[in-house]
């Protein structure tokens, strides 16, 4: 498969500290890629160096072939980027917003009004185009800046924390178009976020990003797969032995350890939904009868957990100047 | 040029929508010149003094009836004749009065007798502006005693001075409105141009714009010409109301070439004035920090240009700011177009140094903006 992006030995030092330290890897095209960290683990310090927006101090970055230093307008050609910030103009219109975002590109005008019809009707907002920004949700403006992130045709689309401060329902919506434009037009895509859930359902691949540093990286279940946490399956059972309950699915080659307290039988195995049918087969043989069968997966933030030793959602203060208060300088991050 | 119009436009539309601005932009500077034309005037007028007339005299007479004159003529003073020294006395130190004449006993006696009568004037000389358009007033008014005595033939050997106006007469708030329209551009350029490169700092929309193949030209050259669209609009309704309210009627005073002279005059000091504020503010990324100069650079640029007061008056090193400061020039062209049907000629050394003064801000600007975070 091609690559769409490639960086090697990537390091982003402020002074003595590193927002980026020797980072490594590659993603191939058609990929949904996500960076997972806390805030300040320096996915956004990575993803703006990606899009040109800050030089690294040492190390190279290339994206669809060109070199993010000396090749920045073609980098800037090839991906859209949607910050974390919302970044749409409120005293413009959708329209408007998309077509003088065209025009940044110099796309000539039949080219930019057929693409803003066609992005505006993918992303729900067709009526609402002729409208201010400032009177659309926060998940509408969202959608809108999915959309004029994709106004020049990128190969690919890089996305700063999509869906932080969203409703589940926008959430939702906003994960469906992605997947719908992964889809249609062939994109890759590269994400960050610090929700497990979105890493789980959009991303081909994901990187565990902590202190600058990639501590993991692999498929989602891959990297289940490295953790010695597994599924855990319980079965309130009746009618049989427990200890001969317990043998029997110890039988099963995907189960690892197997107890009983009260009649309720604690499986320990991988792959929990696929073991299920044969558990409860198992249990049944023995004359038993089940009443009920619960399942706690494994999760991303499990994975997470065992990898950093921390869980996602612990953020470091930010930093706020003396001078200036609120006025945070960019490199801080907003 | 795709890009850079896009810039232009987008600018453009936000600020047109946001009525209230433009509606701020242009009234406010029309609100300083009714404020500073009612107060300072040029003259002072009214200052309350007393007289106390322990003569009663026929020159201490003629020395009221000349106060009077002044109080019915130029206005200068109003006149409160005492009768007692120490109430007079004690209102002045009150601060009820600005001064207080004092006339002494035997006053006429002395001036029949030609050894030159003496007058007592207690000043409140807290306020040096008050006390000496006083001391002015009366001393002129004084010099009057005794012309009437003076035979014709010797009236002839004295030496008059008659005024010579060498252009139609201009009143003190006729006089303001070149700074008023300087005052407009400096607040437009204040308003527009990198004021929107703060905003969109600080609302982290500049992020969303340094993603794409916008240059630093693109970027700065089309908010500049923007701002200089928007500011050169406000100039000119500023001139046109501001000299409405002054009572100068522009369309009969202006030809076509006086006007084209004026808007370039306005489009220079715009894109000189947008230039530094691009120097001075583009790293800021708080509005803040715009506001703090703003009111700052305003005082530091307005007054020293000779817009309320003449430069000829300031102490050295002031001058030597005013020598620089961008605005002298633009007051000095604008007021002589204005009112003394001024052509180029008369214009082009200011013309010159805002040429220059453009091409110099707007170069550093450029050079140094940051394209980037």
């Amino acid at each position: 498969m091609p690559i769409s992006v490639e960086i090697s030995n990537l390091v982003k030092k402020y002074g003595g500290l590193a927002a980026l330290n020797d980072v490594l890897f590659t993603i191939e095209e058609g990929e949904t890629f996500g960076l997972l960290g806390p805030n300040g683990a320096g996915k956004t310090t990575l993803i703006r160096i990606l899009s040109t927006l800050i030089k690294p101090t040492s190390g190279s970055a290339k994206v669809m072939g060109f070199d993010v230093v000396k090749e920045q307008n073609a980098v800037r050609k090839s991906i859209g980027v949607v910050p974390q910030a919302m970044t749409s103009d409120m005293d413009l219109t959708g329209y408007e917003n998309m077509d003088i975002y065209g025009r940044f590109y110099d796309m000539p005008k039949k080219e930019r009004q057929e693409r803003i019809d066609y992005l505006l009707g993918m992303v729900g907002l067709k009526e609402r185009a002729k409208e201010l920004v400032a009177t659309y949700s926060g998940g509408m403006r969202r959608r809108l800046e999915i959309a004029r992130g994709l106004i020049h045709k990128p190969a690919l689309l890089i996305l700063d924390e999509p869906t932080i401060g969203l409703d589940p329902q926008s959430r939702h919506v906003v994960w469906e178009l992605l997947q719908r434009f992964r889809k249609e037009d062939r994109l890759t895509i590269l994400l960050t976020t610090h929700y497990m859930d979105e890493a789980e359902i959009l991303c081909s691949r994901v990187a565990i990003i902590d202190y600058g540093k990639i501590v993991a990286m692999d498929t989602v279940a891959g990297l289940k797969q490295k953790i010695p946490q597994k599924d855990v399956v319980e079965i309130t059972f009746s009618g049989a032995d427990a200890d001969k309950a317990v043998e029997e699915v110890k039988t099963i080659p995907s189960v690892r350890t197997a107890v009983t307290t009260d009649s309720i039988l604690r499986v320990s195995v991988d792959n929990g939904a696929q073991a299920i049918p044969l558990l409860m087969a198992a249990v049944e043989r023995l004359g038993a009868k089940v009443a009920s069968v619960t399942l706690k997966q494994q999760t991303l933030e499990d994975v997470f957990i065992h990898f950093t030793g921390r869980p996602i959602r612990e953020e470091e203060a930010k930093k706020v100047s003396f001078f200036i208060g609120a006025g945070v300088p960019s490199k801080w991050g907003r | 040029m795709t890009r850079f119009f896009a810039v232009l436009e987008r600018d453009l539309r936000r600020f047109t929508r946001n009525p209230i601005v433009i509606v701020m932009s242009v009234v406010m500077p029309i609100v300083y010149l009714v404020i500073l034309g009612n107060s300072f005037q040029g003259e002072l007028k009214n200052l309350s003094i007393a007289v106390v007339d322990m003569d009663n005299g026929p020159y201490s007479h003629r020395v009221v009836e000349l106060l009077h004159a002044l109080e019915s003529g130029p206005r200068t003073v109003k006149i409160y004749l005492l009768s007692d020294q120490g109430f007079a006395l004690k209102n002045l130190k009150e601060g009820l009065l600005k001064g207080a004449l004092i006339i002494p006993p035997n006053f006429s006696r002395d001036v029949i007798h030609g050894k030159g009568g003496e007058l007592g004037l207690f000043l409140d000389n807290a306020e040096s502006i008050s006390a000496n358009s006083i001391r002015m007033a009366i001393s002129g008014a004084l010099a009057e005693i005794g012309n009437e005595f003076i035979s014709v033939r010797e009236e002839r050997t004295k030496t008059k001075l008659r005024e010579v106006e060498l252009y139609r007469k201009v009143d003190y708030d006729q006089t303001l409105i070149p700074g008023v329209v300087i005052m407009a551009i400096f607040l437009g350029a204040m308003t527009t141009g990198v004021f929107n490169i703060v905003m969109d700092k600080f609302l982290g929309i500049d992020e969303s714009h340094f993603l794409t193949p916008l240059t630093k030209l693109d970027i700065v050259m089309g908010l500049i010409i923007s701002g200089l669209i928007i500011t050169t609009i406000i100039a000119l309704l500023v001139l046109f109301f501001s000299s409405l309210i002054a009572g100068i009627h522009l369309w009969q005073t202006l030809n076509i070439y006086s006007l084209a002279l004026i808007i370039a005059i306005i489009v220079l000091s715009t894109i000189g004035l947008l230039g530094m504020m691009f120097i001075i503010l583009g790293r800021a990324n708080h509005p803040r920090i715009v506001g703090v100069l703003g009111g700052f650079l305003n005082v530091i640029f307005f007054f020293p240009s000779g817009a309320i007061y003449p430069i000829e008056s300031f102490p050295a090193w002031l001058k030597t700011f005013s020598i620089v400061n961008p605005e002298t020039y633009s007051v000095h062209a604008l007021r002589a177009i204005l009112f003394k049907n001024a052509g180029l000629q008369t214009v082009q050394g200011d013309i010159l140094f805002l040429i220059v003064f453009a091409i110099i801000t707007i170069t550093i600007a450029t050079v140094i903006f940051k394209r980037g975070l």
